[in-house]
């Protein structure tokens, strides 16, 4: 049985104080909030989180890309998913 | 009249020199374009803060937290002066010092014990000169200032503002309006004023984990250290904006001051041709005679 919401794509932005490390479409996104990881699909309740530091994976169209992330948040709305952090490099 | 040796000789001089600017041009012109994508790729994250403190940001919040604190009187403050470790950027520096002199009088006369800090070999030396007492002497901030480096200056700041110690933060840096036109100015970090701003008006029901409050202390340190940030890159784009600028007039006035040398060095040529001409004629009409 699918998951309400698995496959379709929403926006990501991944968001450092130097750059933006990324922009784009993801179907799914594994976020490592302050405590424990968070799974995100497309037609998440909006929310806004505290981050840990650890592993973000996204998961696009076009295959899986992996950031280390280490503080910040993460903010949700209207498919609308940006992963801000204060230290965040792509591993 | 110079002889048309020693025109010569300056000219040769000249075009050394323009040499020198010319390629400083170039340098600060490339330098200026990737700190001018440092500066526009500082913009998003900086958006987002300003997003999100706008939305959770309550006035009562204030009283319960020490970083926003909005203290009724100054007495205390910090002033933070950004100025460049290297020279030959025309007024740059010297706009930004007077600046600085400008605030620090200000505050002094409303009564304000200030604390001075200042940043850039350029800045550091003329308040030597001038035996102003400064906090701290920093020369160790590159043209590429990092996010480490705004956390050094303003972290300790920041825990002292937040004990009470200091009221105010004010830094006084080169605004980044355009490669030509970087003006100095006067930022206020701490207090921190939570703009009101058009995210407000976005009303959704947020799961919040954890709390909104906390999210809120947490996110205002960054906020924080993030303007920071942003003053170190626009000062350092600026900086190489008006060496680029001063180096672009250099060159222009040693094209200028060629042409007009070598000008006068075809007429001290030529009298000098037709003198010796005038002498011959002269000498063999005597012989003759």
């Amino acid at each position: 049985m699918a998951v309400p919401g698995s496959g379709r794509p929403f926006t990501l932005s991944v968001i450092s104080p130097e750059r933006k490390l990324f922009e784009g479409e993801a179907k799914f996104v594994v976020v490592p909030a302050f405590d424990g990881e968070l799974g995100i699909l497309y037609g998440h309740a909006p929310l806004m989180a505290l981050l840990g530091s650890g592993a973000l994976r996204v998961e696009t169209t076009a295959g899986t890309r992996r950031f280390r992330v280490s503080g910040g948040f993460v903010q949700i709305a209207d498919n609308e998913v940006a992963v801000v952090s204060e230290r965040a490099e792509e591993a | 009249m110079m002889k048309a040796q020693d025109i010569r000789r300056r000219i040769r001089s000249v075009q050394n020199t323009r040499q020198i600017t010319r390629t400083m041009e170039m340098v600060a012109a490339s330098k200026l374009r990737r700190a001018q994508a440092r500066v526009q790729g500082a913009r998003p994250y900086a958006a987002k803060l300003s997003e999100v403190i706008a939305r959770l940001f309550v006035p009562d919040l204030a009283e319960r937290h020490a970083i926003l604190r909005q203290p009724e009187e100054i007495r205390n403050s910090a002033l933070v002066l950004l100025t460049s470790n290297r020279g030959l950027a025309g007024g740059f520096n010297v706009n930004l010092i007077r600046h600085a002199r400008f605030t620090l009088d200000e505050l002094r006369e409303a009564g304000v014990e200030v604390e001075f800090h200042v940043i850039g070999k350029k800045g550091i030396r003329f308040f030597r000169y001038r035996r102003e007492p400064m906090a701290t002497e920093r020369q160790d901030i590159s043209d590429r200032p990092t996010m480490e480096d705004a956390r050094s200056i303003i972290d300790p700041l920041l825990a002292r503002f937040e004990s009470g110690e200091l009221d105010a933060v004010d830094v006084v840096y080169a605004q980044f309006k355009s490669a030509i036109s970087t003006p100095p100015a006067r930022m206020r970090i701490l207090p921190v004023e939570p703009s009101r701003g058009p995210e407000a008006a976005r009303p959704l029901d947020y799961i919040f984990e954890p709390s909104s409050e906390e999210i809120l202390t947490f996110v205002l340190p960054l906020y924080v250290r993030n303007a920071a940030y942003r003053v170190l890159v626009e000062t350092a784009a600026a900086e190489q904006g008006a060496r680029r600028t001063a180096m672009k007039n250099a060159t222009d006035n040693a094209d200028e001051l060629i042409r007009t040398l070598t000008l006068q060095y075809n007429k001290a040529r030529q009298a000098q041709i037709t003198r010796e001409l005038t002498e011959i004629t002269g000498g063999s009409e005597a012989l003759r005679g």
